[in-house]
């Protein structure tokens, strides 16, 4: 039995969840070391390299991939073994994903945590949306959610739903003018716009300055006016926590009593260094966390680890509208349709938004017409014209938990530091491909409604890089990894921040969630320490 | 306050012993409020947090000799001024005196506060008896400077010489110039950062008055009527602009203290005061500055930059992504400033990211604000709405402020003006210390030895005239 540790908590993984997670035990006098597999790099490089860069649609290319910490989307760190080629772009870096996200910062609703009970499909959440609230309050505060109070944001145009015990921190931001046009007039065809809650910040807030509508939420916020986990990585480390970069854990130690006894981790130059603590946090994603647990043989009991892997594996659809809507003006995305949020339907098929892209289009517009050999003064009148017209449509469905789908570390393959990469198998399930065909409906309705003319809806499966389901929580040992309170059933001071642990994905990005449970795991954690 | 003044009315109606002189005039109340504005008393005695309770003190107020801890002036009888008198309070915002003799060190600036009418004291004592809300608490920190400053009756020699000598209205001056003047020398204590200080710390109300100081590292720049040196090219209305808003398009932004100064304060003293002040700065002696060929927002041109020198491309290695350690001015600027103030530093035409040419701050031969600001940012509530520029002291080295601020200077400002690490340092550090808190403990000492050889030399005369005695007896 140890009785000297290195820390009370060590949290590995320095994202909005794990940042979060340790700002939470600091601040409540606990000492944490934060371990973090890539490096911290200022907001002002992360520019500079966007700026500098000839890939602009490769939101990963201003980060560093490196041998010793790849991001997730290097076409070599996942082998896909399943018809689907998952390749979320999880990054590594202090602060994490957060990084290039879009900010949306949603709630989910009682029903999407019931659905079984609900609907007789997928897995209940061991918890409901009562017990989880408080902590949804918390996380609005912690990363500045702007938002309105006024919508039914299960899209059925009712009162304002879900329930909120506190209002959300910042006003909602203006309207974009494509967002005013597009809801003025796909709601004659019974379309409800739900106005998003996000992470952006609509007035100075914890030192960060008000959104100016920079319209380059991916790759890189300019001036940090959207949440990234480094915020909290800073707050965590002015607490008094220990931050350490280039550290990728490799193992987790098993110790007495199914308990944790220590991490191992390996830097760049090759040195490894084991550190005990009292309780650990594990907050690498949605892959690298179940990865970990399965390298280390722990809280596997159920045989679930790395299993149930959901993402909302979506479509699209562009077309050319009949009238400017000036996308790109303003924020990235404010939100869109929620009418297939929720209802019996769900016993059937999966549950469907439909959320309109707003980055600047020119560089779509001019692919396609130069594919088309457009050259000259046509070029670019076509360019002015289409691009002030372009529409995006970005869809998601709702996956459901299946075992098959599944992490695991690819022991045929490793990195700089000798550990494994990550093998995928994913097959997107009948349940999205039964909501398939209602969505293309609802696309034939956008386009008519914007008396448009596509240019392509039919895009194939596409990654969202929602990760979930890998680490599955739920009220059975037998079949769950975690229970409702984030720890494993297997290993009492192991905790897992991660959206992994997420057993039903419903249609919303699930950041804002995983910053709750991450802040509620700490309050169980700073009880016992 | 309302709530409060509620109360005392429906306990004075309830017990029926309502004496029409001791019932508290809310008019009276509600100017006291405004004086208080005027003075900033918020500024010292509530902590810049939210939901700081009002007027409870414990903000650390940074001095050369170390910190000063505001005290608790709500009308709490246990930890407050709850009971003083009249004349305690009096004494206390005039004198630098408290009931019981403790004298206070002049981070209150009670040497301005000595002018204060008589009205305005009872206006200000009635706001703080009665429209504050008394907490039973004592601050989380008290004062504790280093000897010898912790000496508080050295402060009484002090107050001789540097004390406060009231307010005097300038002869054959206008009404308006003079409410300005009162509002500028005493409620508003502009001098306290805006005079040079002399040798003892003491503020300069002579020659030299309100032509500049320095707080904190932040300079405060000359505000005399001198066109150069001075604000003597400010149009009125521009300095009335500057006052609410803490910006005046074509003349600068307000930061760090004068920013606090804008929204504690003077945003929200009435357009009849501001144009006061105004009308009184303009006729303030000008002292000039025979170095200053221009005044600072006179940099109005933005010189021309190569875009091969600040898109230089992306190294060819994935390290090289990570590597931010360059100190090259025009790559930093464009990373880490242009985003917002342009990359011809032009800003925005509504002023929410103000131009760098015509900047006071950029264009002064003094470069200390412009570091300090990219160090510390701007965080700013004005009449016209919230200004905040994020603070980049933790993500860009000494070093790298230095290589941005010269890069800012020679493209917007003065080209002459350059900035070296080691000034970054010092000026992060509070800028210069003043030569008085070195040598203190030394002059102590030395004074001592000087009263031992005044009292030897006293002894000898008596040993001696003794002698003399003796040897006459004798």
């Amino acid at each position: 039995m140890e009785t000297q540790f290195d820390a009370d908590v060590i949290v590995v993984g320095s994202g909005a969840l794990g940042a979060n997670a340790a700002y939470e035990l600091a601040r409540q006098g606990k000492s944490v070391i934060i371990l973090e597999a890539g490096v911290r790099i200022p907001r002002w490089k992360i520019v500079e390299n966007y700026r500098n860069s000839s890939k602009k649609q490769n939101y990963n290319a201003p980060y560093p991939n490196e041998p010793w910490a790849h991001t997730s989307y290097d076409v070599d760190y996942i082998d896909n073994t399943g018809s689907f080629d998952f390749r979320p772009g999880m990054l590594k870096l202090v602060g994490g994903t957060t990084w290039h996200w879009a900010a949306a910062a949603w709630r989910y609703i009682p029903h999407d945590m019931k659905l079984r009970s609900t609907y007789g499909v997928g897995r209940d959440w061991p918890i409901d949306y009562d017990v989880l609230e408080p902590w949804y309050g918390r996380a609005e505060v912690a990363l500045g959610v702007a938002g309105t109070g006024d919508d039914d944001q299960s899209g059925q145009g009712g009162a304002p739903f879900p329930p909120r015990s506190t209002p959300y921190p910042l006003p909602p931001e203006g309207k974009t003018y494509m967002f005013q046009r597009l809801q003025s007039r796909l709601r004659e065809l019974g379309y409800n716009f739900i106005h998003e809650p996000n992470a952006r910040t609509t007035a100075p807030y914890d030192g960060r300055p008000a959104c100016a509508g920079n319209n380059n939420c991916m790759p890189v916020c300019p001036i940090g006016a959207m949440y990234s986990g480094d915020v909290h990585v800073d707050h965590a480390v002015r607490a008094g926590a220990e931050l350490r970069t280039d550290t990728t854990a490799y193992r987790l130690e098993k110790g007495e009593a199914g308990r944790i006894a220590a991490v191992h981790y390996r830097r760049s130059s090759g040195e490894d260094v084991r550190l005990t603590a009292r309780y650990f946090v594990i907050a690498c994603h949605g892959l690298e966390t179940p990865k970990l647990l399965l390298l280390s043989e722990v809280a596997n009991s159920s045989d679930q680890v790395g299993r149930n892997l959901m993402d909302h594996s979506g479509i699209g659809l562009q077309f050319v509208a009949d009238e400017p809507v000036w996308m790109g003006r303003g924020q990235i995305q404010q939100g869109g349709i929620f009418n297939w949020r929720d209802g019996p339907f769900r016993a059937r098929h999966a549950a469907i938004k439909h959320a309109p892209s707003n980055y600047v289009p020119n560089t779509s517009v001019t692919q396609r017409l130069l594919k088309e050999g457009i050259m000259g003064a046509e070029l670019e009148a076509r360019i002015r014209d289409e691009a002030a017209r372009w529409v995006d449509i970005s869809t998601v469905f709702e996956m459901l938990p299946h075992p098959t789908n599944r992490v695991t570390p690819n022991y045929d393959r490793q990195d700089a530091l000798g550990i494994p990469m990550l093998r995928v198998h994913y097959e997107i399930d009948d349940y999205v491909k039964a909501a398939r065909p209602v969505a293309m409906n609802d696309f034939r309705n956008f386009v008519r409604g914007m008396g448009g003319a596509v240019v392509d809806d039919d895009t194939g499966w596409q990654n969202r890089d929602h990760l979930m389901g890998s680490v599955i929580m739920g009220a059975d040992p037998a079949d769950s990894v975690v229970d409702g309170d984030c720890r494993t059933y297997d290993n009492p001071n192991l905790f897992l921040a991660t959206t992994g642990v997420i057993p039903a994905s419903g249609v919303i990005n699930p950041t804002l969630t995983g910053v709750a449970l991450a802040i509620r795991l700490a309050d169980t954690i700073a009880r016992e320490v | 306050m309302l709530r409060r003044l509620a109360l005392l009315f429906a306990l004075i109606a309830a017990t029926g012993a309502a004496e029409a002189q001791t019932a508290p005039d809310p008019a009276l109340v509600e100017r006291g409020e405004y004086v208080a504005r005027a003075g900033d008393c918020a500024a010292c005695h509530t902590m810049p947090v939210p939901g700081a309770a009002p007027f409870a003190g414990g903000y650390a107020i940074p001095s050369p000799m170390g910190d000063i801890v505001s005290t608790n002036i709500t009308p709490s009888k246990t930890h407050g001024i709850g009971n003083y008198s009249l004349e305690d309070f009096a004494r206390a915002v005039r004198r630098g005196v408290l009931p019981d003799g403790t004298r206070l060190y002049p981070a209150m600036p009670y040497p301005a506060f000595s002018g204060i009418a008589d009205d305005d004291i009872a206006a200000l004592y009635a706001y703080f008896m009665l429209g504050v809300e008394p907490v039973d608490a004592a601050p989380a920190a008290a004062t504790r400077l280093p000897f010898p400053f912790d000496v508080r009756a050295l402060m009484i020699g002090w107050n001789v010489l540097f004390g406060g000598t009231g307010f005097a209205p300038a002869p054959g001056a206008s009404p308006e110039v003079i409410r300005g003047q009162y509002l500028v020398q005493t409620l508003g204590h502009c001098g306290t950062c805006h005079s040079p200080r002399n040798l003892l710390m003491g503020e300069e109300t002579g020659s030299r008055y309100l032509s500049g100081g320095s707080v904190g590292g932040w300079i405060a720049p000359n505000i005399t009527s001198d066109p150069v040196a001075g604000i003597g090219g400010w149009t009125g209305s521009e300095i009335v602009a500057f006052l609410r808003d803490g910006y005046a398009p074509g003349k600068g932004v307000a930061g760090g203290p004068m920013a606090e100064a804008v929204e504690h304060s003077l945003r929200h003293l009435s357009d009849g005061d501001l144009g006061a002040i105004a009308a009184y700065l303009k006729t303030v002696t000008a002292v000039g500055d025979p170095g200053a060929t221009r005044p600072a927002f006179g940099w109005t041109e933005a010189r021309p930059v190569a875009v091969t020198a600040y898109e230089t491309g992306n190294g060819p290695t994935q390290a090289d992504l990570a590597d931010a350690s360059t100190l090259d001015g025009a790559i930093l600027y464009n990373g880490a400033c242009a985003t917002c103030h342009g990359i011809d530093g032009a800003g925005t035409p509504d002023g929410t990211f103000p131009s760098l040419t015509a900047s006071t701050t950029v264009g002064s031969d003094d470069p200390a604000n412009l570091v300090l600001t990219i160090s510390q940012g701007i965080d700013r509530k004005g009449a016209g709405g919230h200004a905040f520029m994020q603070a980049f002291g933790a993500e860009l080295s000494d070093a790298q402020i230095a290589a941005i601020a010269s890069y800012v200077t020679s493209r917007f400002g003065n080209p002459a003006v350059t900035v070296d690490e080691a000034a970054v340092s010092a000026l992060r550090a509070g800028g210069p210390t003043p030569w008085i808190v070195p040598a203190a403990p030394w002059l102590v000492a030395i004074a001592g030895g000087a009263i031992l050889l005044v009292i030897v030399g006293l002894l000898s005369l008596l040993f001696f005239r003794r002698r003399r005695h003796g040897h006459g007896f004798a």
